[in-house]
């Protein structure tokens, strides 16, 4: 498999994103068109370990067969690929895009050496299948008479509704937002990811027999409020996929103050406005000429920079409350773990490029929004922290920002969703139910992804929804054949 | 002398089969002798001659725990007419003419009823068959006399002489027959009659009318003494054969001791089991005018409770008392290997393939010598394995034995010296008063009959026609593929490479995987099966280079009469490739031949018939098949090919060898030809399975397919598989390298003998499949049933075509190979490696625990034997401070044999200084080790490996290596590829590798299969002896590896003296195997060290011998576990290379180790990240985990744990599917202690005799020399049984010279005599021996820079180039040195020589085999196949008769002419020579220069020369 000296000969390689100068000035993706020959080097240099830790627990999550498609790449058998892709993974054209490579991280030949370009191959496997139509429904023979309520069609309700539909169960997806897709549609911009991507994958799904949903607000209270009882009582199961929505805040005086958003209401309300109107309906937050700070240095406060970015912003500042992390994993960040190292991220890169300089600010933390006398947001200012995140007297600053973005994480679901079904929380006010178990404290109720686990990667809702969906199986049926 | 005392019940015979221990694995070995006057002129002489013979090879017998107690000896001897007229008479019997009575000696019961009632049966008997009996005569013994120990005193039978007279019509043959018939008969009556408590103790010793066997439990010494009756002076005889036994056990046993009736053997069979099943089956067809009806009587023809040898016996009897002459008859049941001897003759050629369409051979290492009496010869094994030599003396006199030297010998007297060659055979005609030659007494068989003209009636493949080209895929292979359990890894790691490479495919690291029975994965019977392999007792082959004698060529279908040469017998089918292609069986399938049919018998049956569908079909097919025969069928082909949808086949294997047995027991197997015809045989080790099992042919159908799939879609590329028909030759190519190794790792060379063999042992499978299907298998640990089997097949079948309409296009991956999520378990998975690689390097406790509890818990759980174990506390638990410390703990743990070459310097020091640190050992592996590591740093870091391994390639052994260790540690196998040597691939043999080595960069280097010293296991004993000289403070250690068995080899390698045993398990690691022994061969250590355990204990032989045990130990809980099962030292391997960095990247043999440890390329080296430290932690922390065990189980030392296996328990709450029908009970069996003060822990040292040393006294006279370099030089004589001359002395040297400085020539000694074996081994610079007379194996093992010069005594009258001056193996692993040899050397001169110069004047076969450096300088002949595998040094070839270029294996070398800076080096080496020895071949070649320098050719390794000629432009360059 691979090369047996590939790892020897080439060097790692991504395929570059667009021109920063270029890109920033649209909303399409930020990626160039694949390489084959490219990418089949970049195959080769797999080293087909005897236990690929890539693929195991302490690699990908949905334990991606990456040996093997990697000897695929580099035999120039993409088709097989797509098909080895599809059997672990039931969005590899989002995980593609967006996953931040946990299996590089335990890529083997990462202890010595850049480890394998995964996600890049992963990427333009699945292009590929989705360019040459590779990606065919597959409707279920024979139906089993059940049917199973999804609420939330984010990646871990999709992930669980393909592969309950696949084994002949009846799926009803429901959606609160006006497009199903969860975080895939309205929390990930669509220059990382294009929303007719999604699309096409839904087209497929319908076709596969899945209905969805959408304006479908369960347990809510408006127009479209959808009633929790009758999906408990007209279903053999209710599964709960409804992400960690609830936004961390940052209770300092002044909160209130006019200007500062939370970055999902800003992605969201960017997006929605692209997609109905290329962004002409003026229902978005802009961040034109604005001066712009955001706070948190996670995925979502990066796409925040793009966004803003792209919006034409007078300045960006990013903040982060951690330190700079090290060039190279710190002693306690060993391989197999996920590298909690300093990367440079498409957002960081358009910054430097725009304004000659990283909008990154570390071990800061906001104190107070500063307003001014016309109510409007004038700045923040913040206090430099120690490891501790304990405050460095002597260290406030003053910032002027005309526009605050909070990315600083989720607390988890919304719980309006199941009042009144005395549903057991954990400590951190998730759905409790056990990993690979999935069933809540109500038997007939089953929870995945980020409202179980609590906010975390794509790749883990996909793990999350497909354990979910073979547990349902299980439960249904007595036994399963989904893995 | 009464210390030890045998408990009642095991007076005689063995102990019955109790926990692992089984008496059908007792080995035995010996040393053979004969003595005889060539006229046929009886003396006294003879008899005392015969007795100083045997009495000389006391140390290749064995002794157990009594000094006084020995194995066996025996006698065979012409009839003393004189003696028992006399004897008779007194008696008041009058004994007829000579040729008309017969003496028998009969082992009667003690009890005084069962005896009267055996000489009733006796009495009947004769007058049934028409015989007088004429009376009985006590045969007088003196046990005091000869101080025969208690234990065999105790088993000692009543001893009597039978006299019976010859009905006066018979002729002298037909009487003998009479006899035979008479013996077989009382013996089924008696040791067959279960109402006889001492029935077993019924033998008869020997019955006839020309020759008498004495013998009993007794070492060679106490033979005569015992018997007055051979001390007699009237006992005269013309004859004598003299024995000596060596058996793996101390328990008593009077009838194994030898000769036997026929002839005495010195080795083992190995094909036994086939060849005892083949016999029974034949016992349907035999037909003798000689005996009519009476044959019936002689069944059993093979009596079941005897030895190899036993059989043997019995059967050559069967032929020879059926008409046949003796020497016929063994050729039969050993013939030469013929199929590809180029220089053989046609007719003799002929003649064995006649004789090969109706026996086949009894293979395995022989030196056997036979007698009827009238006749008298000697025959050796096709590929030599036992040393024969012998004299012939002007007054007619022949001594032949297993060493020269037996018996002092007037050397002016000497007209001969000779030796017995692979296959051949020698002959003595009394009536003829001749010694007759080889060659004579073949060519008057073979011309018998014109066997060239009857062969013509083979059939061959080739006279078939093919009905049409069948190599094509078919319909729905992916769907079969997957029923079959095809995956990823069959087409990636096995098939694809064995087409491309042409050989089975290789691998590293070991087996981690879960064994079959505890897989959730739906695996395939055959992996339920373990290939056995031969260690110590007799060795394995090298298949490569010693193809010469392998052959898979087989005659099949059925066979005719064995007892008559009738030209009908040998019309049969000739496959020379077992391994049919589909166009091919075909051709079966439609025969045109008259008077051959076929039929197919279909293996499905209908799915919805589930479980009891399948034992009934599995019935039926049994009977569908005697019904072929009965139909006259010639071949009967089991198809599996009609798998579909809605059948599903039986397993290949189960179906061939439920058949196989079955057409056994009815005596029919002989009447047809069985041919697989299926999908689910596709690797080696399934092929192998289905011939142990008893099929003639297979053609793997889906194999093929999958193949041509894989050139169709594009996978596989290789541009000499361009098409179809070349992936068929490719794997028939590839598949007969892999089957030829398989068979070779027990020391077959032949399919036809391998065939129904059985070397298999099964691991998991209930004695329901067992009794049904593999009959005569072990399977100690019981397992799964045919409802298991069942379901298993179901759920392949379902993966193939599945009941939802899922997509099958592509192969499932269970990850048996590389560990695969959701795939099979496997010991190393992510966790493991990766909280130990934590735990070790940041000495983390809370890591440790991650991994101790995710090993023992998950991984070891469900892949091994001791994860279905757990402890069962007797005793109160003890505060872990009353626990000895880890310090101490420690010091019992060493790091497996790893070479350097096949790990990096990083990682091999590493180990070194983590293990000294500790006070462990670490081991060098089979490598060598650079001098510079023997010092320790000034900074106290010692980077010296304790343990130095000495392994078959002797790398880098040089008495500076010896002597630098604190262990020795002979390396018979290892868990990974258990009868096999070790490989190291080209790339990874760099500079500073080859240098350690002595071999040449760039060359891959392959160890050889066998330590080319150790055939037996007195040759153990003998290197034992040979590495204590060499180290006198070093213990010496034996590696083994875990089969059935075990116990009993290791026994043998106690009584042969090693202080101290490992029991390898077969998942150790490796960094290059083939995968199907990495997979497929070796048992689990818990079966190994419970059963060595038990058996050292049942022989009071485990005090003297520490245990040591490896493979995936991990945790401390596996250490506990091994403790409580018997061992005392454990060793790690893997699991230390992971905390130095290793992931288990399995490519340690393709050089590409990412991470520096497994790789010599010096980039990669540069990523080591791994410190001594981390070692260190880690096994303090392993330490740390048993002390807490130990602790709870109320231990306070290691010792005291030792074989409590009352503190394991199975863990019946693990729940599995397969696991239910495992049973451990054999393995907790407590061991049991048959003679008193048995102790159970190593308590007492070895006594190896090193007292009684020629050495000793050799180094009282040098040790000015030793000391100052002062010149001294003596003489001394030497005889056969100072053996290990000069090692010792050479070991004060190394100690004081260190650098191998001393200058040449300080010590000079003459010896005059016999030396013993390995004379001058390991002598090192400085020293000189001269021998004047002749030595025995082994001269110059080793020699590490000595010089040695060997020439005949002068007065000696035969040519000195004409005669054999030493044995086998002479400079075996020589690194340095000269020696100069006036006469002939026999087998293996110069294997693996490595530095040494060495002229000689002729010898044996497979001459300076994997040489790899120095000069062989070959004055006369040379045996076949010479030069072998030779990568290094140079050879120089005296090739008067211009026949040379048909007895070398050209494979690595090239024949030149010289140049002239040879001819200068050549010239001084035979001037040295002529100077040395008086050699008239050198005065003759120097005198006629110019002439004779023409006839010489060198022999120039093609890698060698390339490396020569790289270095020549390097240093062009540079200067």
């Amino acid at each position: 498999m691979g090369k047996t000296t590939g790892f020897k000969e080439f060097s790692r390689a991504v395929e570059p994103y667009r021109p920063a100068k270029e890109r920033v000035l649209d909303f399409k993706e930020i990626y160039t068109d694949h390489d084959d020959e490219k990418l089949a080097i970049q195959g080769a240099r797999c080293m087909d370990c005897g236990v690929p830790f890539c693929q195991s627990g302490e690699g990908c999550p949905v334990y991606n067969l990456i040996p093997e498609w990697n000897d695929l790449v580099y035999q120039n058998k993409w088709e097989e690929a797509f098909d080895k892709l599809m059997q672990t993974n039931n969005f590899p054209e989002v995980t593609g895009r967006v996953c931040p490579a946990v299996c590089e991280g335990a890529c083997v030949l990462g202890i010595t050496e850049s480890p394998v370009a995964i996600k890049n191959l992963e990427f333009a496997i699945a292009d590929k299948g989705f360019q040459n139509g590779w990606l065919k429904p597959h409707i279920p023979q024979e139906r089993t008479g059940k049917t199973i309520a999804i609420v939330g069609s984010g990646p871990a309700g999709l992930s669980a509704a393909q592969q309950l539909n696949s084994v002949g169960h009846s799926v009803k997806v429901y959606e609160r937002a006006d497009r199903i897709g969860g975080l895939m549609m309205y929390g990930i911009p669509n220059m990382k990811l294009d929303k007719s991507i999604i699309d096409q994958r839904l087209e497929v799904m319908k076709v596969e027999g899945i209905e969805f949903f959408t304006n479908a607000d369960v347990g809510g209270e408006g127009d479209n409020s959808v009633s929790m009882d009758d999906l408990y009582n007209n279903n053999d199961v209710v599964l709960l996929t409804t992400g960690a929505t609830k936004p961390r805040d940052l209770p300092i005086p002044n909160r209130e103050v006019e200007g500062v958003h939370f970055a999902m209401d800003f992605l969201r309300t960017n997006t929605k406005s692209l997609l109905d109107s290329d962004h002409n309906d003026g229902t978005y937050i802009s961040a034109k000429d604005k001066n712009v700070i955001v706070i948190g240095g996670g995925d979502t406060g990066t796409d925040c920079i793009g966004t803003s970015l792209r919006h034409g912003c007078k300045s960006l500042i990013n903040f982060e409350i951690m330190p700079e992390p090290p060039k190279e994993r710190a002693d306690n960040n060993p391989w197999p773990l996920f590298p909690r190292v300093y990367k440079v991220d498409y957002g960081h890169e358009e910054s430097r490029e725009i304004y000659g300089n990283d909008p990154r600010v570390y071990s800061i933390s906001g104190k107070e929004f500063l307003r001014n006398d016309d109510g409007t947001l004038k700045g923040i200012k913040t206090v430099e922290v120690d490891q501790n995140f304990q405050e460095i007297p002597g260290t406030e600053k003053d910032w002027e920002a005309d526009l605050i973005l909070l990315a600083m994480g989720f607390l988890g679901p919304e719980q309006y969703t199941v009042e009144g079904l005395d549903l057991e929380t954990d400590e951190r006010s998730n759905y409790k139910a056990e990993h690979n178990v999935h069933q809540t404290s109500d038997e007939k109720i089953f929870a995945a992804g980020d409202c179980r686990r609590g906010q975390s990667l794509v790749v883990w809702a996909i793990n999350e929804g497909r354990a979910a969906a073979r547990e349902i199986d299980r439960h249904l049926m007595g036994v399963t054949s989904l893995k | 002398m009464k210390k030890f005392k045998l408990k009642n019940k095991y007076r005689f015979g063995f102990p019955k089969k109790r926990g692992l221990y089984d008496p059908q694995f007792e080995k035995d070995s010996c040393g053979v002798g004969l003595v005889a006057n060539i006229k046929g002129i009886p003396s006294r002489k003879i008899m005392d001659d015969a007795f100083q013979v045997n009495s000389k090879m006391d140390h290749r017998g064995g002794c157990g725990f009594e000094e006084n107690t020995g194995d066996g000896a025996g006698i065979l001897v012409a009839l003393p007419d004189n003696f028992f007229r006399s004897e008779a008479s007194v008696l008041g019997i009058d004994l007829p003419s000579f040729g008309s009575y017969a003496v028998g000696n009969v082992f009667l019961p003690v009890d005084d009823e069962e005896r009267t009632k055996c000489y009733q049966i006796i009495d009947e008997t004769i007058k049934s068959e028409g015989q007088k009996c004429l009376g009985w005569r006590d045969v007088p013994v003196d046990a005091d006399k000869a101080d025969v120990g208690p234990a065999s005193r105790k088993a000692q039978p009543v001893i009597k002489q039978l006299f019976i007279e010859a009905n006066s019509n018979l002729t002298q043959d037909e009487f003998d027959r009479k006899l035979y018939i008479i013996r077989k008969q009382i013996s089924h009556l008696i040791r067959g009659d279960e109402s006889f408590n001492e029935g077993k103790l019924f033998y008869v010793c020997s019955l006839s009318s020309s020759v008498i066997v004495y013998k009993g439990m007794l070492t060679p010494a106490q033979l005569f003494p015992f018997y007055p009756d051979l001390e007699s002076v009237d006992f005269e005889t013309h004859l004598a054969m003299v024995h000596s036994r060596f058996s793996t056990n101390t328990f008593p046993s009077w009838d194994r001791a030898q000769p036997n009736r026929y002839m005495c053997h010195n080795g083992e069979i190995n094909t036994l089991k086939g060849n005892m099943n083949a016999m029974k089956a034949r016992q349907g067809t035999v037909r003798s005018d000689l005996f009519g009806d009476d044959i019936e009587k002689l069944f059993p023809i093979a009596e079941l409770d005897c030895t190899d040898s036993g059989s043997f016996d019995n059967v050559l009897e069967f032929l020879m008392l059926s008409g046949r002459s003796l020497q016929e008859s063994i050729m039969m049941m050993i013939p030469e290997a013929w199929q590809s001897d180029k220089n053989m003759s046609d007719k003799k050629k002929a003649f064995y393939q006649f004789s090969s369409s109706m026996i086949e051979p009894w293979d395995g290492p022989a030196s056997i010598v036979f007698t009827d009496g009238r006749k008298v010869g000697a025959v050796l094994d096709r590929n030599g394995l036992r040393p024969s030599r012998y004299y012939l003396t002007e007054d007619d006199n022949v001594i032949m034995a297993s060493e020269v030297g037996v018996l002092p010998v007037d050397p002016s007297k000497v007209i001969k010296k000779g030796r017995l060659q692979p296959g051949k055979m020698f002959l003595i005609d009394f009536s003829k008063g001749e010694m007759i030659p080889d060659e004579d007494i073949k060519t008057e068989i073979v011309n018998q009959h014109d066997y060239e003209q009857w062969n013509r009636a083979i059939v061959s493949l080739d006279d078939l026609k093919a009905e049409k080209e069948a190599e094509y895929i078919s319909e729905s292979l992916i769907s079969r593929m997957r029923a079959f359990g095809y995956t990823t890894e069959t087409m990636q790691f096995m098939l694809m490479p064995l087409v491309s490479e042409l050989r089975d495919p290789l691998g590293s690291m070991g087996n981690d995987a879960a064994l079959a029975c505890l897989s959730d994965k739906p695996r395939l019977i055959f992996d339920y099966f373990k290939q056995l392999f031969a260690q110590v007792t007799n060795p394995p082959i090298d298949s490569i280079r010693e193809e010469v004698i392998m052959s898979l060529e087989c005659l099949i279908g059925p066979e005719g009469n064995l007892l008559e040469n009738d030209k009908n017998n040998v019309k049969r089918l000739r496959v020379d490739n077992p391994i049919l292609s589909n166009t091919e069986l075909n051709q079966i399938k439609n025969l045109t031949i008259e008077g051959w049919n076929t039929r197919t018998i279909d293996l499905t049956y209908n799915i919805d018939d589930g479980l009891e569908g399948m034992k009934k079909r599995l019935e039926e097919i049994c009977s569908e098949a005697e019904q072929a025969i009965q139909d006259e069928c010639s071949f009967i082909i089991l198809s599996d090919r009609n798998i579909s949808n809605s059948v599903m086949t039986l397993s290949s294997l189960m179906a061939c060898s439920s058949i196989h047995h079955h057409l056994v027991q009815r005596q029919l197997r002989t009447k047809i030809g069985i041919i697989i015809e299926t999908g689910e045989a596709r690797e080696v080790h399934h092929h192998c399975l289905l011939f142990g099992y008893g099929a003639d042919a297979i053609n793997p159908y889906l194999a093929f397919e999958s193949l041509f799939q894989a050139l169709q879609d594009g996978s596989l590329t290789d541009e000499n598989l361009p098409n179809n028909q070349a992936i068929v030759e490719a794997y028939k190519k590839g598949t007969k390298k892999g089957i030829l190794k398989v068979m070779a790792k027990m020391g077959i060379s032949t399919l036809h003998s391998y065939k129904g063999a059985q070397i298999f042992e099964a691991v998991g499978l209930s004695d329901e499949i067992i009794e049904k299907s593999f009959p005569g298998t072990a399977s100690r640990v019981g397992g799964i049933t045919f409802d298991a089997l069942f379901n298993e097949q179901k759920r392949r079948h379902d993966l193939g075509y599945p009941k939802e309409e899922i997509n099958v296009t592509t192969l499932p991956n269970p990850g048996d190979f590389h560990w695969r999520n959701g795939g099979d378990s496997h010991m190393w998975d992510p966790k493991t490696i990766s909280s130990l690689q934590l735990a070790a390097r940041t000495n983390n406790e809370d890591a440790y625990w991650e991994f101790a509890k995710h090993a023992n818990e998950v991984s070891t759980k469900q892949s091994s034997l001791r994860g279905l174990l757990k402890f069962k506390s007797n005793n109160q638990p003890i505060e872990i401070d009353e626990v000895e410390s880890e310090k101490e703990i420690v010091k019992r743990f060493a790091t497996g044999a790893m070479s350097l070459g096949s790990i990096s310097t990083e990682s091999h020091e590493s180990l070194a200084i983590a293990m000294n640190q500790l006070g462990g050992k670490s081991n060098t592996g089979e490598g060598g080790e650079d001098p510079i590591r023997f010092k320790t740093n000034d900074d106290g870091v010692s980077k010296r490996s304790a343990i130095k391994q000495v392994a078959s390639g002797r790398f880098g052994v040089t008495m500076r290596y010896l002597t630098n260790s604190d262990e020795l540690q002979i390396k018979i196998s290892q868990g990974a590829k258990p009868g096999e040597g070790g490989e190291l691939p080209g790339k990874k043999v760099d500079d500073y590798i080859a240098k350690i080595r002595h071999s040449t960069p760039g060359v891959g280097l392959i160890s050889p299969p066998p330590h080319h010293d150790i055939y037996s296991i007195e040759d153990i004993a003998q290197l034992i002896h040979d590495l204590k000289n060499a180290n006198r403070t070093s213990r010496i250690s034996v590696k083994l590896v875990s089969e059935v068995g075990v116990g009993t080899v290791a026994a043998g390698v106690v009584k042969a003296k090693t202080d101290h045993l490992v029991i390898a398990g077969h998942d150790g690691g490796t960094g290059a195997s083939p995968l199907t022994s990495i997979k497929h061969a070796g048992l689990p250590w818990e079966l190994g060290v419970a059963e060595t355990h038990q058996t050292l204990v049942m022989n009071n032989l485990r005090s003297r011998v520490v245990l040591q045990t490896d493979g995936q130990i991990k945790t401390g809980r596996d250490v506990a576990i091994a403790a409580l099962l018997g061992a005392e030292e454990f060793g790690f391997a893997t699991a230390p290379l992971v905390t130095l960095g290793c992931i288990m990247m399995r490519k340690c043999h393709l050089n590409t180790c990412p991470v520096g440890i497994a790789t010599q390329d010096k980039e990669l080296r540069k990523k080591f990240k791994g410190k001594p430290e981390h070692v260190v932690n880690y096994l303090f922390m392993v330490a740390k985990d048993l002390r807490m065990i130990m602790a709870e189980l109320g231990f306070k030392t290691v010792n005291e744990m030792i074989g409590r296996v009352d503190c394991l328990e199975t863990d019946i709450a693990i729940d599995h599917w397969k696991r239910n029908g495992l049973d451990f009970s054999k393995i907790l069996q407590p061991a049991e202690k048959i003679f008193e003060n048995t102790e159970v822990y190593n308590i007492k040292e070895q006594n190896h005799g090193l007292d009684k040393a020629l050495d000793n006294e050799l180094l009282e006279k040098c040790e000015s020399a030793i000391k100052s370099g002062e010149k001294v030089s003596f003489d001394s004589p030497i005889l056969n049984i100072n053996r290990t001359v000069g090692t010792m002395l050479s070991n004060e040297v190394a100690k004081v010279w260190e650098e191998n400085n001393l200058p040449e020539d300080t010590i000079n000694i003459n010896f005059t005599g016999s030396a013993g074996q390995s004379f001058a081994a390991w002598l090192v610079k400085g020293i000189t021996f001269k021998l004047e007379g002749d030595a025995n194996d082994y001269v110059g093992k080793g020699l590490s820079g000595g010089k040695l010069i060997i020439y005949p005594p002068k007065e000696s009258k035969f040519t000195a180039e004409e005669n054999i001056l030493l044995g086998n193996v002479a400079l075996y692993g020589a690194t340095g040195g000269e020696a100069y040899f006036r006469g002939i050397a026999a087998e293996r001169f110069c294997v693996r020589n490595s530095g040494a110069s060495v002229v000689v004047e002729g010898i044996g076969d497979h001459g300076c085999e994997y040489m790899t450096g120095g000069k062989a300088v070959i004055l006369g002949e040379t045996g076949r196949n010479f030069g072998a595998g030779m990568s290094g040094g140079i050879a120089y070839i005296y090739n008067q008769n211009k026949d040379f270029d048909k007895k070398c294996n050209k494979e690595t070398f090239e024949i030149e002419s010289l140049m002239d800076e040879d001819l200068e080096d050549l010239k001084k080496l035979i001037t040295n020579h002529f100077n040395y020895t008086e050699s008239t071949v050198a005065k003759n070649i120097l005198e006629n220069w110019s002439d004779e320098s023409k006839k010489f050719l060198k022999i120039m390794p093609t890698d060698y020369k390339r490396v020569l000629n790289e270095m020549k432009t390097k240093l062009q360059s540079n200067g």
